[in-house]
């Protein structure tokens, strides 16, 4: 067995081209992929850190953001325990699709999902959407909000690090025991509305 | 040699012990200075022979310097030899390169002279040989020997011909070619597609021969497709002949490509697979299009995928019948292995080719590169992503359809024939369907496509099975004096009938029962599952997963471990339902019945008895209690319930206990009962009963006891940890009416 105290599954998605992949890529590998081509469906990685003393185990799914991906990209919602949502600073077009991205966390996602929102491309002179604004849609949406550069390696460890952080914290409150228990446990995040369930998942009403 | 402090001497025998330490000084000198000189001669000796060695040293330094002069003036000569061989070489060398330009001068007079000719006589390898021969000359060179020779005049000559040969045979082969298309005459085909290579025209020529084959490609793909639109509902391949069809397309490629490579390989070179691969692939491209289109024409597919995805988003009650989405999967997986297995052929063939056509590493990778760009970004491939997503989704609807039908369809089935214990069908079917539908996912070969579907599966195991058995044991166990025979009957019917018979309580009971079972039959079977499915992925994918893809499906398969906890939480809910229900309301009044038909424990001698009838009453209660659920509770579910149930007796013992007031003979007594009860209980459970009655036997050997003071050789000691507090000690002590308040007061714990 491997050596390890926690397993969290984190998921990214967003727009293609916002930079997943480079993000994740700098976070497991420390380094800016040359050229690489679009996502195909889904890359998994995995990278353990050491949070306080703790061994933590990150699977790290970094999705395809075409449409086409999309029932593949869906199947990771149900089991993950956080879901980093990615826009890129320099695009309004990737901002404004959000709400939709939302919308489909909403309705896969566990209702206690740590959700994060991710400006990348913080390096860019070409800047669209100002700080202030991803900070307003992640307070407004009760997300933790969090401004990138993949290419500069700048907050990305940060980034993955407060997740795992805040996984830990999660699962300690939840439980005495803290091994990994497999469902997500309840989210830090204030949340004032009431959240959907898994079971509202799109096959419950079946049952 | 130290100063001697005369101020220090102060008495006769300070000066004593100075003289005599001087004494001993001057000895140590004597041995010194003998020893010294004992060295002289040999010193002597030694100086002697190092001076005579000196004059022999002089002639060295002479012949030493001459040496070096000689090799001084070798080097020189060396250098001078070696720009002589130098210069020798560049003339050897201007020798071959003037021999080489008087041949080419000659071949060029030839060469002109015979392409002339080849080309009257048709002759258009002839011809080509020639200009091939002239295309590897150095033409400005040649110009250059020619008018040093004053050859210029004819060479020139000799040089137009051949560029108005060359430029007249591109053309010739070309329309030669071309025509030999037209007529489909395959060995003019071939006869001049080896001619090309011969007038640089590689690309060319792959081009016209690739888009030759093409064509063949095309009819055939046509004629396969007009067919398969014509095939008979009745056909056995009827079901999955798009697959087919395309399968016939890739199989196509295959074929040209098995023939072809050689003769590509002999008179183009290594190294021309990638280039000829995305010229088919243009072709490939538009003909699987055309197939995919007719499938999902022929087989009303748009309009499934539109009312599915719109039902599992809930924005439509539509719903479509599972049967009729169960046989377009199969299609859909075949045409996605098909496509894989392409992909694969693909890369391999190219791979094999650039093994040996590139040495360069960065250059492959670069041409690697390509490869997977056109198997991952190619039209054929852009459209199997499109259509593997829409699978998945089908998959989803099938999994989810078929799972509410086997809820619907639930009725009672015996788990076997040795044993009486009910489950319900919906367990069976539901693993049943789960297990169908991913290893279907594993026949598309796509391990994206597989990895979806696992996650699927498990997220309808972890959410809604689970949430169906906790519902069902939400209902309870109704409590209520269960009749051993009446169970039995109701079984019986209800296994006749497929329904629960009986009245309604006992219909939730029979319910209960079975649910419970049926979590402890599912956590079973999510392990089986498990195991089937790693070697259902071994036969499926062979060796062709990467390590990486291996791990990935690995990472996916775990989510069933997530499904076994959530199970497991199910199964102990169901249990505390038991427990509150059927089992803490029995054990309560028999315990209290138990200890009030002894009305007390402070006994005589006389009054012991050997054979306690109040115990035998409870055990004999209890005995008919777990045989009552033995019938029909699983092995593993009636061992866990039995284990629950001896907590709770222990536990609920004990409360009962506290109250009573002992003498030691009453003690004894208990002690026996004890034994008694703890011996049957040990029969009928696995558990350990031993450490669940580990406090109640404390309490005993404390009502046991002759004497207060007695508890000093049980406490702190023996191979047991105590389980009482020193507090819970002297409240037991206090229960023996026989022990004085103030011998137990003064006890030191
Ligand atoms: N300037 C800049 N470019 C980035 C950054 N992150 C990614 N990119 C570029 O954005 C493009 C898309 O990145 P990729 O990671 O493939 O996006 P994905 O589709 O979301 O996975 C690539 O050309 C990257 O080089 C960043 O932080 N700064
Ligand atoms: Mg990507």
């Amino acid at each position: 067995m491997e050596d390890y105290r926690f397993l969290f599954k984190v998921v990214l998605v967003g727009n293609a081209g916002v930079g997943k992949t480079c993000l994740v890529r700098r976070f497991t590998q420390g380094l800016f992929p040359p050229g690489q081509g679009a996502t195909i469906g889904v890359d998994f990685m995995i990278k353990t850190v050491d949070i306080n003393g703790e061994k933590v185990k990150l699977q790290i799914w970094d999705t395809a953001g075409q449409e086409r991906f999309r029932s593949i990209t869906q199947s990771y919602y149900r089991s993950a325990h956080a879901l980093i949502l990615v826009y890129d600073v320099s695009s309004q077009p990737s901002f404004d699709c959000l709400p939709d991205w939302l919308r489909e966390i909403e309705e896969y996602a566990n209702a206690k999902v740590l959700r994060v929102l991710v400006g990348n491309k913080t390096d860019r002179e070409d800047r669209e959407i100002p700080t202030y604004v991803g900070e307003d849609f992640a307070q407004r949406n009760n997300m933790y909000f969090m401004e990138t550069s993949a290419k500069e390696a700048d907050n990305v460890e940060k980034l993955f690090m407060e997740i795992a952080h805040a996984l830990i914290e999660q699962a300690k409150a939840r439980e005495p025991v803290p091994e990994y228990k497999g469902n997500p446990g309840q989210s830090v995040t204030l949340n004032h509305r009431t959240p959907s369930t898994t079971s509202e998942s799109c096959c419950s009403r079946l049952l | 040699m130290d100063l001697i402090d005369f101020s220090q001497i102060k008495s006769l025998q300070d000066l004593d012990m100075l003289e005599k330490e001087l004494d001993a000084k001057d000895m140590e000198c004597d041995v010194r200075i003998k020893d010294l000189l004992s060295n002289r001669s040999d010193l002597e000796f030694q100086l002697r022979s190092l001076s005579k060695k000196l004059s022999n040293l002089k002639p060295v330094e002479a012949e030493s310097q001459h040496f070096a002069e000689v090799i001084k003036s070798t080097a020189l000569l060396a250098e001078d030899v070696s720009a002589k061989v130098r210069l020798l070489d560049k003339a050897k060398n201007r020798v071959s390169e003037c021999q080489q330009r008087v041949n080419d001068l000659l071949d060029l007079q030839q060469c002109s002279e015979g392409v002339a000719t080849a080309m009257q006589n048709e002759d258009y390898e002839q011809a080509a040989a020639h200009v091939h021969r002239f295309l590897t000359m150095d033409e400005t060179l040649l110009k250059h020997t020619a008018r040093d020779v004053s050859e210029g005049r004819t060479m020139d000559a000799s040089f137009h011909r051949l560029h108005d040969a060359e430029n007249q045979l591109k053309k010739v082969v070309a329309e030669k070619f071309d025509e030999a298309v037209k007529d489909d005459d395959l060995a003019s085909v071939e006869r001049f597609f080896k001619i090309f290579p011969l007038l640089n025209m590689h690309d060319d020529g792959l081009r016209r021969f690739t888009n030759y084959l093409s064509t063949k490609l095309q009819d055939s793909s046509t004629k396969n497709l007009n067919e398969a639109r014509l095939t008979r509902e009745t056909d056995k391949r009827a079901n999955v002949i798009f697959a087919d069809t395309l399968t016939l397309l890739f199989e196509g490629i295959a074929r040209i490509i098995e023939i072809h490579q050689p003769l590509i390989e002999t008179y183009y070179g290594p190294g021309r697979i990638l280039s000829v691969m995305e010229y088919f692939q243009k072709e490939c491209d538009t003909q699987s299009k055309l197939i995919i289109e007719e499938f999902r024409k022929h087989r009303d597919f748009s309009k499934k995928v539109q009312i599915v995805s719109a039902y599992l988003n809930q924005r439509s009650e539509t719903k479509i019948d599972a049967k009729e989405v169960d046989s377009v999967l199969n299609e859909l997986t075949l045409l996605n292995a098909r496509t894989e297995l392409y992909a694969r052929f693909v890369r391999r063939r190219v791979t094999s080719d650039l093994d040996i056509s590139v040495t360069d590493e960065a250059e492959k990778n670069a041409k690697l590169k390509n490869v997977d760009r056109l198997l991952k970004d190619g039209e054929t491939f852009r459209v199997m992503q499109i259509l593997l997503g829409q699978y998945i989704l089908l998959e989803q609807y099938f999994m989810a359809q078929s799972v509410q039908k086997a809820v619907e369809l639930d009725s009672l089935i015996e788990g076997s024939s040795d044993d009486l214990f009910v489950v319900t069908s919906v367990t069976d079917d539901v693993f049943f369907i789960v297990k169908k539908c991913i290893k279907r996912s594993l026949v598309s070969q796509s391990v994206d496509g597989v990895c979806a579907v696992i996650n699927n599966a498990c997220g309808i195991l972890e959410s809604d099975f689970a949430d169906l058995l906790l519902n069902q044991l939400r209902q309870g166990f109704p409590s209520g004096y269960l009749d051993l025979a009446q169970a039995y009957s109701v079984l019986q019917s209800s296994l006749q009938h497929g329904k629960i018979q009986g009245s309604d309580i006992e219909k939730n009971r029979t319910q209960f029962v079975a649910y419970l079972n049926n979590t402890d039959v599912s956590m079973e079977y999510v392990a089986a599952l498990k195991n089937s499915l790693d070697k259902s992925i071994q036969d499926a994918f062979g060796n062709n997963l990467t390590p990486y893809e291996k791990d990935k499906i690995t990472n996916c398969l775990s989510g069933l471990s997530s499904v076994n906890i959530r199970l497991k939480s199910v199964s102990e809910f169901g249990f505390s339902q038991l427990k509150s229900s059927a089992v803490k309301p029995r054990v309560k009044p028999w315990l209290d019945a138990f200890f009030h038909s002894r009305t007390t424990y402070e006994i005589e001698e006389d009054e012991f008895q050997d054979d306690s009838e109040s115990m035998q009453t409870l055990i004999s209660n209890l005995d008919a209690f777990f045989k009552s659920f033995k019938v029909c509770l699983s092995p593993t579910t009636h061992g866990t319930f039995v284990s629950m149930a001896v907590t709770e007796i222990a536990l609920q013992m004990e409360k009962v206990l506290l109250k009573v007031k002992f003498n030691r003979i009453g003690g004894l007594q208990y002690d026996k009962e004890l034994r008694t009860l703890m011996g049957y209980l040990t029969s009928s459970t696995t558990w350990s009963v031993r450490d669940k009655f580990a406090r109640l036997t404390q309490i005993t050997i404390l009502l046991t006891l002759e004497k207060v003071s007695e508890v000093a050789d049980f406490w702190g000691k023996g191979p047991v940890a105590w389980r009482l507090t020193a507090q819970e000690v002297r409240q037991v002590l206090a229960m023996r009416s026989d022990f004085r308040q103030e011998d137990i007061r003064r006890l030191k714990l």
